[in-house]
């Protein structure tokens, strides 16, 4: 009953996004495309936040898919969507799992700074391989779907709608894990370790595992982005970036997964109109933005809607 | 001898918590551990699942050290613990409290296990869908204790089961344990009096500042002996 509610929400979710591609002008298609990628590696840091630590380094994964996308596109001819992004999270995935057992034993600060530095040693590493664009970076053409190679306004959408599903398929994914046992035990390691170490879990696997799934997200997002915007430099994984991350997700909360696309769009929004109007001062705006949703709803905006349930309830 | 603790010392921030305990628990075994507020009651349970280091000693289970064993390997061995507080994670339901242990181990049957504890406590049942942190205190005893049912399938660690509850509450607990008997499980209660649970134990070991300082026994077709 429960996963057939979750899969009936992401059917509505889908086609409400979806109908995005028909009704919005192209630079809110552009714009609700990064927002939607940049969510989904903010999904991830949600997963992390829900065992009680937070990733200020998902930059990381976001410029490592970012860049093996982009990689096998320039020097492997690889030029489908499908394959790209599922080549991005392999090695998201794989690099995910490799550092998860590391960073598992840390907490709280610890954690935090931990996968910072890693990020930052991408950023650094990058900026000076000069033989893939060093700090500028490198441009990567439009992707393929199938073999199908649309241009201008067909190619946005079909970027839009491709967005769309991913988003819809990893948030319905990620919302049955939630609510799953191995989602639970997360949950119950946030309230308290030592309790659910007695009770015979291992909460460094479970942290591990929830750091390779951030990994997964994160290179997904970073594949979609890099898509939609044709050019990749290490900014990708500098840490104003994964602030930025961090940011989207504490104004989510970790209650609620559509409330991490949500947040993420209102971000984008926020900070393009700030932008636009106040070019000075735009990220006065956003602390402003930012400081208001933490006095009124300290638990994210997914608050409002686990309110409403149990006022429902 | 199930359970033994050999010479066990636990130094907590410097300070000597345990000095030299020496206790056995056998199969099937209810035993109390009996002492004042800060005698190292607590410790000798957390010691026994794991969660206090050794300063000096070894825990023995069935003949094998596990003086070093990770606390989730010892609940694998089937040891179930219910604390003094309860520790309920307070989002999740009854009943996904009480089958947590079942979720991270695939030796216990969770259905089984929540059967088992429903027909023990079949006042669980109702309020199996509420979440942990709407309960009273009594009530989280019950569940404290039907999760440490679930769990613990060979020794059962009951840590003031009776503080705090109504005396109807405590006496329905008490029949609870009770009811265990004769299914092998081996039962350790740590108490600071005696009044709720004088019926149900075989054995009593009195603590005072961190020394086990005599074995009552309580089964009258034993003896009384002295440490």
């Amino acid at each position: 009953m429960m996963r057939f509610s979750v899969f009936t929400y992401a059917a509505i979710g889908f086609v409400a996004l979806a109908a995005g591609a028909i009704v919005l002008p192209d630079w809110a298609m552009f714009l609700f495309a990064m927002a939607l990628a940049k969510g989904l590696v903010c999904l991830g840091i949600v997963g992390m936040m829900r065992g009680g630590v937070v990733s200020f380094g998902q930059g990381l994964y976001y410029c490592l898919g970012a860049y093996t996308a982009t990689l096998a596109a320039n020097f492997l001819g690889v030029s489908d969507i499908f394959l790209l992004t599922l080549l991005s999270a392999a090695v998201c995935l794989l690099v995910g799992l490799i550092f998860g057992p590391l960073l598992s034993s840390y907490r709280g600060i610890f954690f935090a700074m931990l996968s910072l530095a890693l990020s930052m040693v991408l950023y650094g590493s990058l900026s000076k391989m000069s033989f893939i664009g060093g700090t500028d970076g490198l441009n990567i053409g439009a992707p393929t779907f199938l073999g199908w190679a649309p241009e201008g306004r067909p190619l946005q959408t079909a970027l839009y709608l491709y967005v769309v599903t991913i988003v819809v398929i990893s948030g319905a994914l990620m919302r049955v894990y939630f609510d799953s046992e191995q989602g639970l035990i997360t949950q119950a390691t946030r309230d308290n370790e030592l309790r659910v170490e007695y009770l015979g879990a291992s909460v460094r696997t479970v942290m591990a595992y929830n750091y390779a799934f951030g990994a997964l997200l994160g290179g997904i997002g970073g594949t979609i982005a890099v898509l939609a915007l044709g050019h990749v430099d290490p900014e990708f994984a500098f840490w104003t970036t994964s602030g930025e991350f961090v940011f989207v997700a504490i104004l989510a909360g970790y209650l609620s997964v559509p409330a991490v696309f949500f947040a993420a769009i209102i971000l984008e929004l926020v900070r393009s109109f700030s932008s636009l109007y106040f070019p000075n001062t735009w990220q006065l705006s956003l602390g402003i933005f930012l400081l208001i949703v933490i006095v009124t709803l300290p638990s994210g905006l997914g608050s409002l809607v686990s309110r409403r349930k149990g006022q429902n309830t | 001898m199930t359970l033994k603790l050999e010479n066990v010392e636990v130094t907590i921030q410097a300070a000597p918590i345990l000095r030299g305990v020496n206790l056995e628990v056998a199969a099937g075994e209810r035993m109390g551990l009996v002492g004042r507020n800060g005698a190292g009651k607590t410790t000798v349970m957390r010691t026994i699942t794991g969660l206090a280091t050794l300063a000096g000693g070894k825990v023995f289970w069935e003949g094998e050290d596990i003086s070093v064993m990770e606390p989730r390997d010892r609940a694998r061995l089937g040891f179930g613990y219910m604390p003094e507080d309860r520790r309920l994670i307070p989002d999740l339901t009854v009943e996904e409290n009480m089958l947590l242990p079942a979720w991270v181990n695939n030796s216990i049957d969770g259905p089984k296990g929540l059967s088992f504890v429903y027909d023990l406590m079949p006042e669980l049942t109702q309020m199996s869908t509420r979440k942990a942190l709407l309960l009273s205190g009594g009530q989280q005893k019950m569940v404290a204790l039907g999760r440490a049912l679930i769990a613990g399938s060979r020794l059962l660690l009951l840590d003031e089961p009776f503080e705090g509850v109504a005396p109807a509450l405590a006496k329905r607990i008490s029949d609870v344990i009770t009811s265990l008997k004769g299914d092998g499980l081996s039962v350790l209660i740590a108490q600071s009096e005696l009044s709720h649970s004088a019926d149900l134990l075989q054995r009593e070991s009195v603590i005072e500042r961190g020394e086990i300082i005599k074995v009552n026994v309580i089964d009258t077709s034993l003896q009384e002996q002295q440490v």
